[in-house]
């Protein structure tokens, strides 16, 4: 594996689109192929800002359009990544009965994750990847 | 997850960007949203091509002219059409990137792909707007 360079960080802002979720996607791949992350790790860092990313078009503007930011900083040892709004914030699902499986998922494909949620405010998850993962046993 | 993907997204107001630090991941993450901006702007392939190569040319120069250690890019995408506006760069780096951008035995690369192409200088800033589009049927 490559190491990244001190500062090698990428900011997107896109409008919270569908659309523009699949664009995250696809930006994600240019971190792996750039510092030769392993295939299975990749895997999970794009399903998990995938489902980041969907949270905030389905849950963080009701009546407006608003942004995505996503911030990647790649490191020696892991990869970050930040997807935050200035929507509502995270709150129960309002199609659904109970709590949607978005962060839970997220939390099981992850290393480490930090939620901060403020109603009214934004949100904002913050997702970090080992580059070297232990493989997890069966039990 | 169940958001639908729409096929023909209406035009957003607001904008889209990329800041990349100026190294290894300007050219593979500009050439990703350019690729994929263009393709939903309805170009065809081979101005698709043309707008990869123009990102991958700015992301080989505007490191250089930038105002700091990053380059920053905002997309216009239209009908049939995508802009890309490339700054801040220092005073001079708007014309100084457009002239670097030169091949030798090809010409100006920038220049014969874009169908617009200007220097917006901004206070002690200038930006480069490239705009590439479609008009055939």
């Amino acid at each position: 594996m490559r190491p990244p360079p001190s500062h090698a960080d990428v900011h997107l802002s896109l409008p919270a689109r569908p659309e523009n979720v699949a664009l995250v996607r696809h930006v994600m791949g240019a971190f792996g192929d750039a510092f030769q992350i392993p295939a299975d790790t990749m895997d999970d860092v794009r399903l998990a800002v995938t489902e980041a990313c969907t949270n905030v078009v389905r849950h963080a503007y009701d009546d407006y359009e608003g942004l995505i930011d996503v911030h990647v900083r790649p490191l020696s040892d892991r990869l970050e990544v930040t997807v935050a709004d200035t929507g509502r914030g995270i709150a129960a699902s309002t199609d659904r009965e109970g709590p949607g499986f978005g962060l839970p998922m997220i939390a099981t494909l992850a290393d480490r994750l930090e939620i901060d949620r403020t109603v009214h405010a934004g949100s904002r998850v913050a997702m970090s990847f080992n580059r070297v993962r232990v493989p997890l046993q069966a039990a | 997850m169940s958001a639908a993907v729409s096929n023909e997204p209406s035009a957003s107001a607001l904008p889209t960007s990329v800041s990349i630090a100026a190294g290894p991941l300007v050219g593979p993450v500009l050439r990703r949203v350019v690729g994929m901006l263009a393709a939903r702007a309805d170009l065809p392939l081979d101005r698709l091509d043309d707008a990869i190569l123009v990102a991958d040319l700015i992301a080989a120069r505007a490191p250089a002219y930038a105002r700091e250690d990053e380059v920053r890019v905002a997309f216009e995408p239209g009908e049939r059409s995508l802009a890309l506006v490339v700054g801040p760069l220092r005073a001079g780096g708007g014309q100084a990137l457009i002239v670097d951008a030169a091949v030798p035995g090809v010409g100006n690369v920038i220049e014969r792909l874009a169908d617009e192409l200007a220097v917006l200088p901004d206070g002690e800033n200038e930006f480069i707007r490239v705009r590439l589009t479609y008009a055939g049927d």
